[in-house]
């Protein structure tokens, strides 16, 4: 069998019928506009903050007292150490500074500096970051909605925190932290571990939670059973919960704007029902004089069919480029807000590009099948047309 | 070639506007005749074109063409054998407005198998035939009346059917167009076509190559005159 | 509401056999309606107009046929991706087994894709013909199809809303792998055997295709289906994954494994399709089928090929086997 002759008279039908189809095409086009910026958002957010949650450590362990978190001992460092498979034990303080007149929040993140690990990993975060410059005073890294928000306040340099015992202490603001882990930094605070227990009031032996690694995954559940019985009043966070919770929070995102999104589909389809009908009808002397001239309704049905095919292709690949042009490149301005929106400070986030082919299937098919679907019964409709139409 | 056996059409079969547009017709029609079909317009003439070309089905009775019968054939073989035996020619010449004079002639090979190029020679040859050559990629819908009928021949010949069907070939052609389709019908009658010709125009009443006219009324056939004298 | 049905290609596969089974529905009331009323030799206006009717079945039954095709291995990738959300699975072997849904749901839908191909040869054959012989069969034959994709239907709904986040789900190396020096294979067999076994029964089924032996060849294919199952399983995968260890169907879907197990399992199957519809359209319907045979001779011999070239080049890079 030879297509040719058939592609070569399909061309010419689409081309000489354009107008037909356009109607089609633009809302077929921002139905998928719609539907792929949201997921390109959604994929590329967790795909950043799979990323970012990397470098982090597996574990965190806190005291815990009528279930609430308080001060750990730094004495429990050396009891986890003891413990056979865990590494890159390290201290850490970690809590919420408000800001008062604003009533905002910044995360106050301390770090020991001098461990090793800690610092490889800031060093890592914050590229051609000068330790020895940043240790010299009392300094700080910030998030940039941290230093966007400092700045309007008139803190251009420095920063005055409040202690709990009402004293000021001034730490200067030594960089801002690279804009790729805004999603997660965005007001985010990193300073040396002794600067933020000052700040925040501890006791020298104290910190708020302690953090390590366990480099075989299969020991995880092992470790927490360990450390159980080392501590009665211990929690343990694990890294792949957070993972988790943060995967389904954009899945969820995702999932319910497709589960709302399944409305504006419903009436798609028939939206394009209705127009097919109308359209095909036009055409009813067109296809009888086809069907004349020796056309099976076989025929006809396959002309149909390629020219949707070619429609919902052709709509296809301009929304999605446009989706992508709106996302990667322009950073989604308004949808952003739907995903990173609820957050302390203005955040803004420029989209890493992501794309993958089973997301990009996932699209096609959540249009493509309901658009092809509402122009099957229109298209045998017009199939069926009986060729003595071609006489009247 | 034809043989029509006791055919009738009833439209709108079983409800209140039934009308009976042919009743128990008998026709016969020999390889290469041709044949005129007389007759005022609502006389059947048109309905039995369409049963014979298989454009419609018979409410009974059987039509046999060249050893088939066509008057109950499924759609895949009744399209099959209009796309190889029929050459359809109609009244309004029934072309495909929005695109030009090759590509109406092209359609009916589109499915036919064969390659775009061989597809373009036959139709160039087609419209050579029909004296519409010059005008192969002007849009149909600048043409003239006698164009469109010229382009109209040329679509219907491209595939070399062995049946040539006209319904009312000349009622929107003025007076010369009419007399050169004449022309094209009786060299196509030379060629060994069969033909049959339905038309109330009297230039087809005393044709020299004319084999058979028949006198439809109401449905009926009135009267058959063989004037096989001629040949 | 549970966070499997807010996954996004859970909820894509669902719409995706909602609207399909929506139009299957339509062509199921056309169908009784054709059976209740077809009389080819009437020249009703209502034939003419059940004649038409027929045309709307037989889209419908295409394009949906044509639709399961893409999204059989579309819901085997939905699995592979909650293998993340669900507790303890590593691959879509975990999650089939997450209740006891998965596993008829998968099988069903192999053989409603194997059915619908049948169908579709059955109806081209019946187009051929100037009278529609088979239009009764093939319509009786559509009922069943159809009671068959309203039960996958219903299973696929039960499925995915019986999933649950928190139980955790065996991984594939539980679920095939040999606890404790068990033999996973069925009838007693070993490797060696089941190599032989696979080779032998390959061999046989392009003899019996050559050969024109439609019964033996329907016979060998199924055989030959299952063997390769298991060599796959058992031996062929353990080379895909350069483990000895690692009996799994599913993993080899992912994309550590460049995706490889689509176009294994696709070979598989759509060769021993055409294989067995070949044979039926030969046997039953006495319908030459040449270019079936040779497709379907050819996909199974690329599986083949496929299978032990992993073998092969694994020996070469290592000089050992596993």
């Amino acid at each position: 069998m030879n297509n040719n002759a058939f592609l070569h008279f399909l061309t010419l039908l689409l081309f000489k019928q354009k107008g037909k189809h356009i109607g089609a095409v633009l809302i077929s086009v921002i139905i998928i506009f719609l539907l792929s910026s949201v997921l390109f958002i959604s994929s590329s957010l967790q795909s950043m903050l799979l990323g970012t949650l990397e470098s982090q450590s597996d574990f965190t362990v806190s005291r815990v007292q009528a279930g609430k978190a308080i001060n750990t001992p730094s004495a429990w460092m050396d009891k986890v150490l003891e413990i056979n498979g865990i590494s890159q034990v390290a201290p850490r303080i970690y809590g919420r500074y408000f800001f008062a007149p604003r009533e905002e929040s910044f995360l106050l993140v301390g770090v020991d500096l001098f461990d090793e690990q800690s610092s490889k990993e800031l060093r890592s975060l914050v590229k051609g970051l000068d330790l020895k410059s940043f240790l010299s005073t009392d300094s700080m890294l910030v998030g940039e909605g941290v230093k966007t928000f400092l700045s309007e306040h008139y803190y251009k340099e420095y920063f005055s925190f409040k202690t709990p015992q009402g004293s000021f202490k001034k730490v200067k603001i030594h960089q801002a932290l690279p804009s790729g882990t805004n999603l997660i930094a965005n007001d985010m605070i990193i300073m040396p571990i002794e600067l933020a227990r000052e700040i925040f009031g501890l006791g020298e032996d104290e910190v708020t939670d302690i953090t390590f690694n366990v480099p075989n995954d299969a020991e995880w559940d092992n470790i927490i059973g360990k450390l159980h019985l080392l501590f009665y009043d211990v929690r343990v966070v694990e890294k792949r919960e957070i993972v988790k919770a943060y995967e389904n929070l954009y899945n969820y995102k995702g999932g319910l704007f497709l589960i709302l999104y399944l409305v504006a589909m419903v009436t798609f389809m028939l939206i394009l029902y209705q127009r097919y009908s109308m359209v095909y009808s036009t055409e009813r002397k067109e296809i009888g004089i086809l069907r004349a001239v020796g056309w099976s309704i076989k025929d006809i049905l396959k002309l149909k069919f390629y020219e949707t095919a070619v429609v919902v292709l052709v709509s296809f690949v301009l929304g999605v480029i446009l989706a992508y042009l709106y996302v990667f490149i322009w950073d989604a301005p308004l949808l952003s807000q739907i995903f990173l929106g609820g957050a302390n400070l203005p955040n803004h986030v420029s989209f890493v590009p992501v794309l993958e082919f089973g997301l990009l299937g996932s699209i096609f098919l959540f249009y493509a099948i309901p658009f092809l679907a509402a122009v099957l019964i229109p298209a045998w409709k017009i199939a069926v047309t009986p060729p003595k139409e071609a006489m009247l | 070639m034809i043989s029509v056996e006791n055919v009738s059409k009833i439209f709108n079969e079983g409800t209140p506007q039934a009308f009976e547009a042919l009743k128990s017709i008998d026709l016969e029609l020999a390889k290469g005749e041709t044949m005129i079909l007389m007759g005022v317009s609502g006389s059947g003439k048109s309905t039995l074109l369409s049963l014979i070309a298989a454009l419609d089905k018979p409410s009974s009775g059987k039509i046999v063409v060249e050893g088939e019968l066509i008057s109950k054939l499924p759609d895949l073989h009744a399209s099959a054998y209009r796309a190889k035996s029929i050459g359809f020619i109609f009244q309004h010449f029934n072309l495909l407005e929005a695109l030009s004079v090759e590509e109406n002639v092209i359609a009916p090979l589109i499915n036919s198998g064969l390659d775009i190029k061989t597809i373009k020679e036959m139709a160039a040859e087609s419209m050579q035939n029909a004296a519409i050559s010059h005008k192969a990629s002007q849009q149909v819908k600048e043409l003239s009346g006698g164009e469109k009928q010229r382009c109209a021949i040329a679509r219907a010949l491209v595939h070399e059917p062995k049946l040539i069907i006209c319904d009312e070939p000349t009622a929107n052609l003025d007076r010369e167009n009419s007399l050169k389709f004449i022309e094209i019908l009786q060299s196509l009658h030379q060629r060994g076509k069969t033909i049959i010709v339905a038309t109330h125009d009297p230039l087809f009443e005393a044709l020299t190559f004319v084999d058979k006219v028949v006198h439809m009324e109401d449905g009926n056939i009135v009267g058959a005159d063989s004037i096989s004298a001629h040949n | 509401m549970n966070e499997i049905l807010l996954s996004n290609e859970v909820i894509v596969y669902l719409l995706s056999e909602t609207v399909l089974y929506f139009l299957l529905f339509i062509a199921f009331l056309a169908t009784i309606g054709l059976l209740k009323r077809w009389n080819f030799d009437a020249f009703t206006t209502e034939q003419f107009a059940l004649e038409n009717r027929s045309y709307l079945v037989m889209t419908i039954i295409f394009f949906v046929m044509m639709l399961k095709v893409v999204l059989l291995p579309y819901f085997v990738y939905t699995i592979d991706n909650l293998s993340d959300l669900i507790p303890g699975a590593m691959c879509g072997a975990g999650v089939v087994k997450a209740n006891e849904y998965g596993n008829p749901l998968l099988a069903l839908k192999i053989i409603i894709l194997f059915l619908s191909a049948l169908w579709l040869s059955m109806n081209s054959i019946d187009l051929k013909e100037k009278n529609y012989p088979y239009l009764k069969l093939k319509s009786w034959f559509f009922v069943l199809i159809f009671f068959l994709l309203s039960t996958e239907y219903l299973l696929d709904i039960l499925y995915f809303t019986h999933i649950e986040t928190t139980n955790p789900v065996s991984c594939c190396s539980v679920i095939f792998g040999q606890t404790g020096g068990a033999n996973g294979l069925p009838f007693g067999l070993d490797i060696p055997k089941l190599l032989i076994l696979f080779y032998l029964l390959f061999a046989l089924v392009v003899l019996t295709t050559v050969s024109e032996l439609a019964v033996m060849s329907i016979i060998a294919s199924l055989l030959f289906g299952v063997i390769a199952y298991y060599a796959v399983v058992y031996f062929f995968g353990t080379y895909i994954y350069e483990l000895p260890t690692h009996l799994c169907p599913f993993c080899m879907l992912q994309d550590h494994y460049f995706y490889v197990g689509y176009l294994l399992w696709g070979l598989l199957l759509l060769g021993l399709f055409l294989s067995i519809d070949a044979a039926i359209m030969q046997s039953f319907f006495k319908q030459p089928a040449k270019s079936l045979k040779r497709i379907s001779l050819l996909l199974l011999s690329l599986f083949v090929l496929l299978c032990s070239a992993y073998v092969a080049v694994y020996y070469l890079k290592n000089g050992v086997l596993l």
